[in-house]
């Protein structure tokens, strides 16, 4: 065998097509990776860390309600907030006094 | 996953047409090529995109043909090499230069005398001369260093002119 013999031989092999995939590939692929997904369910932390712009986003939404209630309730009302708790700790925890 | 499921379907063609150079049969190369998704679905999140999605999806690819490479030779041990064609072999023991050979048999016939080499002598003998890549190319997709690649490649040709010589004996 010689080298010319080889390189025919590889040109000949290289112009091979590769064969078609079945019509049915993509489906069986896409319930494989389904069956995958469930048998390795997310870590607690995956989970968390999808959650997390969602959870942020809801903390910071409760957070800007309970500042804008202080506010209107400050402004409405003769006490705001911190007020309030003054009172409750002077009246309550230093009553002993 | 309707994303991914529309990368199966740009890449599918590109991913089997890599594996029919390392498993010719069609129930098999489909395994190899849904390993090679299922596994591209696990590492997702490590694809950085500084490399076009077809080159990080074909480095999976080759490395799902190299672990099917070395399970078969383990298995084909026990089995021997199967019956090539008859105008394959008269082909081989041709001293006719204008005498030609399909691309299939020239496949197939590869493929027999491939056996003889190593999974990795194997890979880089096909990423070279069948797919026609540079030793750079081979190198980002195996993970080798260039002289690994380049010593491979230099046995690999001598090993697979040698097991030719052997079926054009007849010796298999």
């Amino acid at each position: 065998m010689n080298e010319e013999k080889l390189q025919r031989l590889i040109g000949a092999a290289r112009a091979e097509p590769a064969p078609e995939v079945s019509p049915g590939f993509e489906a069986r692929l896409m319930h494989a990776l389904r069956r995958d997904e469930r048998s390795n369910p997310a870590s607690l932390f995956d989970q968390l860390g999808e959650l997390f712009p969602t959870v942020s986003l809801a903390a910071a939404l409760v957070i800007g309600l309970c500042v804008a209630a202080d506010l209107c309730l400050s402004t409405l009302g003769p006490m705001d907030l911190s007020e309030g708790v003054t009172q409750v700790s002077e009246q309550w925890l230093f009553a002993v006094k | 996953m309707d994303d991914f499921a529309a990368l199966v379907r740009r890449h599918q063609s590109h991913v089997c047409a890599i594996l029919y150079r390392y498993e010719r049969d069609h129930q098999k190369l489909e395994d190899l090529a849904q390993e090679t998704f299922l596994k591209a679905w696990r590492s997702l999140e490590s694809f950085d995109g500084r490399a076009p999605f077809q080159h990080w999806l074909s480095r999976i690819a080759v490395h799902v043909a190299l672990d099917h490479l070395r399970r078969e030779r383990r298995r084909r041990n026990d089995i021997g090499l199967p019956d090539l064609g008859e105008h394959a072999l008269e082909w081989l023991r041709s001293e006719d230069e204008r005498s030609e050979l399909g691309a299939r048999e020239a496949a197939e016939l590869l493929a027999v005398a491939m056996r003889a080499l190593s999974p990795a002598e194997q890979l880089v003998i096909t990423l070279q001369e069948l797919e026609g890549r540079s030793v750079k190319e081979i190198c980002e997709r195996t993970g080798s260093s260039s002289v690994a690649v380049r010593v491979r490649a230099v046995r690999a040709r001598v090993k697979l002119r040698r097991a030719l010589e052997r079926l054009e004996k007849g010796e298999k």
